[in-house]
């Protein structure tokens, strides 16, 4: 059951919007899975709802055999969920080790301790090893916020590794990032949930990274799953396609 | 608490027409100044920690206007102008560049120029009680309303108020200054993008802010006595008044004006020492049930 | 540490010498440890508070009332004041921390001046806007006897020097960092699993009793208690106090204290127009340097700076 993701029925409306449209998912553990979809199409409002940041107006996501809406956002993460955002949210004034450490104390319930210093031998050394996971380890002692762009981004998923989650959530960790760039991204991603047998969920837009490295493939529209299934099946789908163009019948761009 | 002389009060109609008046000409100067201090928040986004020395300015400037004029209307609109000009002064040279630092830098420049004007104030009038007296154009015998007496210059200034606050607000909402303000309020890089000169426009804004005050001074010249301190106390009851109206709202701020000068006035009878403290806990409610204050946001 | 040692006994060996020195220091105990307890509220966890004087306030009038009925010895009154001040940092700060930004700190200000409201008004009990009047008895405790000034001087210094240690501790402890994750991403903290709201009581608890107890030790300082310890006059001091010093180096609410202290006295002395003096300089510092002075230093002194300041390579 571990690291096993159900969503039954999400549903949230903000107003006239409905964001999420009676959403059924369902994620095998060690599954590697794409969310797409086009812009306002609902994505990160569903990580939002998953992860706890919104409360929906109907529906249950059941995280490792528990349903956790309702819950607050900490208490769905110290169940073993986390997340990385689209624009890296750090800690600017940190070192890349000394914020990776905080994630651990966080999550090891370790961050209120008066009596020691910071940080403690064990989370610095686990903050290392994240950072070698990401490949950041010789920017270990660079300040956050004069690490490169495609380095925050990293920081950004070494902090939501930080805890060791049994469900990741990585909101368009390509974002921003020119081509060469975003393959290197999307490789280091695939190399850690090879590595760490983590169920992974990613929002993307490249379709074609989509392709490299997802095992299923998700699409939402409007708040509702369009559709679903491997990535060969996705793309030829006629409704995706409209989605993402219009009703031209061209072929999702490659 | 003086529960008998409330009662007392409460029961003789002449009383009630007096402290209902006293409090409303208490409410409207609290709007003006208030309503220039949430003007000023609500558009440059700054709390104007200084507005209260704008006020306490504003007075002193028309009392030296008076005694050298003889014409009380002369000196309320010059000096209140006066104190525009300066204000719109400090904005530039002052304000301006802490917009953007934190609110604990903005803060410090409204305390650093709180001390000196203060001070300016004490060396050029003297640190004594002034008076201004009833201006002999409104030394005309007290009307007679609902069974009391109400002074004359009390019916001029709630009219002056109620007309500045339906210009105010029309100014706010249907002109094209008013449009600017409010845009500038959202998002002022966009607007200097599409070639607004918004320096202009902020001072333009911190200038009637600042008028509003001084007009309020020198509105008070006549029925307050003046004296270095008043730039505090005014600044912090003008500051309850828009956080319970709400910071941007300038109805808020005319109806929690009046709510404020009523309460002070009922209080002042029965519990003397404690009016602030009823104030304060009052504001802390607001805060606490709806932190927007009664009107919400943005300007109204 | 060792350093800092060294420090402390070349001041006393001075102090013992000169009267007014020793009550220069005096004062820099009592505002150094009330500075060095708001920058842990604003500097390190990003709450700005405008009304920190109320537990100033109440520290110097519960211990002052409680000596007072003269059934009560210091130790006890010392325990219980800091006790109560706990209790109304609690109460009055999950109030305030339910609000954002610039609505919190207009929280704490309403809440300190309905304290001030309350001392002026309950003048049975507090003097009114008179202060306290009567003095603060000083009864012997464990061999202690407070109306020696020698001995009120040394227990000062030392509970100063336990207070900077003390802070020191905290903010170098996972704690600390921890303020520091609520100060500057409280979003991304609670999606690590910080439970924010938690934190920023804990500092509002902490920071409090550290100013309760700066107002005690004032109390004893002038022998009473007055009605301008919960005025916010006392609050915006505060805040130029550690803008003044730099909010980013540990030190610096203590320096800032003291060049205020300084200040104040050099400008009451030599000038009658204290306030307009104040105010230029203080315009010249905020405009001119646009940061602390020890923040300065630092950014010119680098490395070296750094250590002489006990400051790690990030210190905020």
């Amino acid at each position: 059951m571990k690291g096993r993701l159900t969503i039954k029925g999400l549903t949230k409306r903000f107003g006239g919007v409905v964001a999420a449209d009676n959403v059924n998912l369902d994620f095998e553990p060690g599954s590697l899975t794409a969310i797409i979809g086009p812009n306002g199409a609902g994505k990160t409002t569903l990580f939002n709802l998953i992860a706890g940041r919104l409360t929906p107006d109907a529906g249950e996501v059941w995280l490792n055999g528990e349903n956790v809406v309702g819950l607050p956002e900490v208490e769905i993460v110290r169940r073993g969920l986390s997340r990385a955002f689209q624009i890296a949210s750090l800690f600017p004034q940190f070192t890349a080790e000394q914020a990776v450490a905080a994630a651990v104390h966080a999550r090891g319930r370790q961050s209120h301790f008066l009596l020691r210093r910071f940080p403690l031998p064990s989370a610095r050394a686990r903050a290392r090893e994240v950072l070698e996971l990401v490949g950041l380890e010789d920017r270990a002692e660079q300040l956050s916020q004069q690490l490169s762009h495609g380095d925050q981004k990293l920081l950004d998923i070494a902090l939501a590794l930080a805890s060791g989650p049994t469900v990741l959530l990585l909101d368009e960790p390509t974002a921003g990032m020119g081509r060469e760039a975003r393959w290197q991204m999307i490789e280091k991603v695939y190399q850690l949930w090879k590595e760490q047998s983590l169920t992974l969920i990613f929002i993307e837009h490249d379709i074609d990274i989509v392709f490299q490295i997802a095992q299923s493939v998700r699409v939402l529209h409007y708040g509702k799953v369009l559709a679903e299934g491997s990535p060969r099946e996705v793309r030829g789908n006629p409704a995706v396609i409209e989605a993402y163009l219009g009703a031209t019948g061209a072929s999702v761009p490659v | 608490m003086n529960l008998p002389a409330l009662l007392d009060c409460v029961s003789s109609s002449s009383c009630v027409v007096t402290q209902v008046s006293t409090g409303l000409i208490i409410g409207m100067l609290l709007f003006l100044v208030a309503s220039g201090l949430t003007l000023i928040f609500g558009v440059l986004g700054v709390i104007n920690f200084t507005h209260g020395s704008f006020y306490m300015l504003g007075a002193y400037f028309a009392l030296t206007a008076y005694r050298v004029s003889g014409s009380y209307f002369e000196a309320v609109i010059v000096r209140a102008l006066g104190v525009a000009v300066f204000g719109v002064v400090f904005e530039r040279l002052f304000i301006s560049s802490v917009y953007n630092s934190n609110v604990l830098m903005q803060l410090l420049v409204c305390y650093a120029f709180i001390l000196i004007l203060d001070d300016v104030v004490k060396i050029v009038w003297g640190t004594d009680f002034q008076t201004m007296g009833m201006p002999s154009t409104f030394a005309l015998p007290p009307i007679h309303l609902f069974g009391g007496f109400v002074p004359p210059f009390y019916v001029f200034l709630t009219g002056l108020t109620v007309a500045a606050a339906v210009g105010l607000s029309v100014l706010v909402n249907k002109t094209r200054f008013g449009k600017l303000v409010r845009a500038a309020a959202v998002n002022r890089q966009m607007l200097a993008c599409l070639g607004v000169n918004t320096s202009l426009l902020y001072g333009a804004v911190f200038g009637l802010g600042s008028l509003l005050a001084g007009a309020a001074g020198a509105l008070a010249a006549p029925v307050r006595s003046m004296s270095p301190e008043m730039g505090f106390s005014i600044l912090i009851e003008s500051f309850i008044v828009t956080v319970i109206g709400g910071m941007g709202s300038i109805i808020g701020a005319f109806f929690a004006a009046v709510l404020v000068g009523i309460i002070r006035a009922v209080g002042s009878i029965g519990y003397p020492l404690f009016t602030d403290g009823l104030m304060f806990a009052f504001m802390a409610l607001v805060l606490l049930v709806k932190p927007t204050g009664l009107f919400g946001r943005k300007l109204a | 540490m060792a350093l800092s040692g060294c420090l402390a006994v070349i001041v006393l060996a001075l102090a013992f010498n000169n009267p007014q020195f020793a009550d220069f220091v005096l004062r820099l105990t009592i505002f150094g440890s009330y500075a060095l307890s708001l920058n842990l509220l604003i500097g390190y966890t990003g709450l700005v508070s405008f009304g920190h004087a109320m537990f100033f306030g109440f520290g110097a009038y519960a211990f002052g009332l409680l000596m007072q009925t003269e059934r009560v010895s210091i130790p006890l009154a010392f325990a219980a004041s800091i006790a109560g001040a706990a209790v109304l940092a609690v109460s009055i700060g999950a109030l305030c921390i339910r609000l954002k930004d610039i609505y919190f700190g207009i929280l704490t200000l309403a809440f300190q001046m309905l304290l001030h409201a309350v001392i002026l008004s309950w003048v049975s009990v507090t003097g009114g806007d008179q202060g306290l009047q009567g003095g603060i008895p000083r009864p012997p405790f464990f061999g202690v006897d407070l109306s020696h000034p020698k001995q009120f001087f040394v227990l000062a210094c030392v509970i100063f020097f336990g207070l900077v240690l003390l802070v020191r501790q905290i903010v170098e402890s996972p704690f600390g960092y921890s303020l520091r994750m609520v100060r500057d991403n409280p979003e991304r903290a609670l999606a690590l699993g910080l439970a924010v709201q938690r934190y920023k009581l804990a500092a509002f608890v902490i920071s409090g009793t550290i100013a309760a107890n700066a107002g005690i030790m004032m109390s004893l300082y002038v022998s009473g208690a007055y009605p301008n310890f919960a005025y916010w006059t006392l609050s915006g001091d505060g805040i130029l106090m550690i803008m003044l010093g730099g909010m980013t180096v540990f030190l610096g609410p203590i320096v800032g204290a003291g060049i205020f202290l300084l200040l104040n006295g050099i400008i009451t002395r030599t000038t009658e127009y204290s306030g307009l003096v104040m105010g230029i300089v203080l315009l010249s510092v905020v405009l001119g340097l646009r940061r602390g002075v020890l923040d300065f230093v630092v950014e010119r002194c680098g490395n070296l700076g750094r250590a002489a300041l006990f400051t790690r390579r990030i210190e905020l």
